[in-house]
């Protein structure tokens, strides 16, 4: 049975015969000026993109700056996106995560950041966000894979990714050796992998 | 460096957590191996999933109008084709948030023809990262100018500011441009700018905001030139005037006909 399932407000069926990269598309069009195709794009992304920033900078004005600023960004080198070379999806999360991540380390907050920031527990979905059912279910998947890492390896996960810490950083906060920190996070996404059934 | 200490690297890397050290390191050695790039890609690949993993939240739809009026006003990078060998996810670089703008001012030019009256609305907003400013006073000043100048039917007229400089406005109907190019400027506060004016019929239309290098500037004009539009330039707080009306006095005015 084929039950259509949607992502980012792009339906593809269940089966994940679709590889079609919609976002990857949209980027092409972006990339020639097409501005309605940049709305369809900010349409598709931006809660995400706003999602994930507002994770990594918790400040809710600062991270709508960076919102602004990664979509611009979009538009204006969307002539980089290489399709042969990733998603879409891909190319537009990690620009964001870069962003955020620049923001927390240049601006003052980065000072008189909680140290806690980075392990604060995934928030279990809320129902009330208008997104597919499917989708939730990934996330939430993917936050239990998480949640289900070696404390160790979660602890300098979490922390470089939704904290903005660098390596050098966390050695220094946990009091370890920056070599046993790189390993960890390297386990990590690798048992991550496993966990999520990502094939590579 | 060998593989395995690669793959490690390409890890904080996908994460965004190299030191700076680590990531010239990172960078050289991929350049050096670009076969090596498949371990970024499956390591990006599974951080997407952290990504995944965050509620997404819906920004303010104030946002959304704001963009769509500041790309219409803001140039693209031309074809990345000569930079084939940009690093892969090419967010990844502390990329600059002001873009080059030789190349696309063709497109940005027909965008102002087409597009003025939207335009006027997007440069009375306060922009974050990237002045409108900070275009108008790049190339695409310089570049507008010589095209300008290169018209059939290119003008300009000067005038002398209070304290000794000069101020030229070039224009051309033809291409509904005008570039100010002025000297002598007067020092401002940090937390000013120079606002643009279109003046037509009695209303000041804003058209970007500048700022001045050592009192000289060159300015190109945001919004479409009509031919008996006046070209003022008052001080205003950084951003620009928050109501899109002019707040003091004009430091320029120059008649066009």
């Amino acid at each position: 049975m084929l039950v259509p399932m949607v992502i980012d407000g792009v339906e593809v069926p269940e089966d994940g015969a679709d590889h079609v990269d919609h976002v990857g598309e949209l980027l092409q069009r972006v990339a020639a000026g097409d501005d309605t195709a940049f709305a369809r794009l900010y349409d598709m992304m931006s809660s995400r993109v706003f999602g994930l920033v507002l994770r990594v900078l918790v400040d809710r004005s600062q991270s709508e700056e960076v919102l602004q600023e990664v979509f611009l960004e979009i538009w204006q080198s969307a002539s980089k996106f290489a399709p042969n070379r990733g998603q879409g999806r891909s190319w537009v999360l990690t620009m964001a995560h870069r962003r955020a991540v620049d923001r927390v380390r240049s601006s003052q907050a980065s000072a008189d950041r909680d140290v806690r920031v980075g392990f604060r527990d995934l928030e279990a979905p809320r129902d009330d966000v208008a997104e597919s059912v499917e989708m939730r279910i990934e996330g939430r998947r993917v936050a239990e894979a998480v949640a289900a890492l070696p404390e160790a390896q979660r602890e300098a996960i979490t922390l470089a990714y939704y904290g903005g810490y660098s390596q050098s950083e966390i050695a220094t906060l946990l009091g370890s050796p920056l070599g046993t920190v790189k390993t960890r996070m390297r386990d990590g996404l690798s048992r991550l992998r496993t966990l999520m059934g990502v094939t590579t | 460096m060998n593989e395995s200490t690669f793959a490690e690297l390409a890890t904080g890397f996908a994460l965004s957590a190299l030191s700076p050290a680590d990531r010239r390191d990172f960078e050289a050695a991929l350049a050096e191996h670009p076969e090596w790039e498949k371990h970024v890609r499956t390591e990006a690949e599974t951080v997407l999933l952290l990504a995944d993993a965050v509620e997404p939240v819906v920004p303010p739809a104030s946002i959304r109008e704001e963009l769509m009026a500041r790309i219409l006003v803001t140039p693209q990078t031309p074809d990345a084709a000569s930079e084939s060998d940009e690093e892969d996810f090419a967010a990844a670089g502390p990329a600059p948030v002001t873009a080059p703008a030789r190349a696309s001012t063709g497109g940005m030019r027909r965008r102002w023809f087409t597009l003025a009256a939207s335009i006027v609305a997007v440069l009375a907003l306060g922009f974050g990262a990237v002045t409108i400013g900070q275009q108008l006073t790049r190339p695409a000043a310089v570049v507008a100018l010589e095209q300008i100048q290169g018209a059939s039917d290119a003008q300009s007229a000067s005038v002398a500011l209070s304290d000794g400089g000069e101020a030229t406005a070039h224009w051309s109907a033809e291409r509904g441009e005008v570039v100010l190019v002025s000297d002598g400027m007067p020092v401002i506060a940090d937390d000013q700018t120079f606002e643009l004016w279109l003046v037509r019929d009695g209303d000041a239309i804003p058209a970007g905001t500048f700022g001045a290098t050592d009192g000289t500037a060159t300015a190109l004009l945001a919004g479409a030139y009509q031919p008996g539009d006046i070209i003022a330039v008052t001080i205003e707080a950084d951003g620009g005037s928050p109501t899109g009306e002019p707040t003091s006095d004009p430091i320029v005015a120059i008649a066009t006909a």
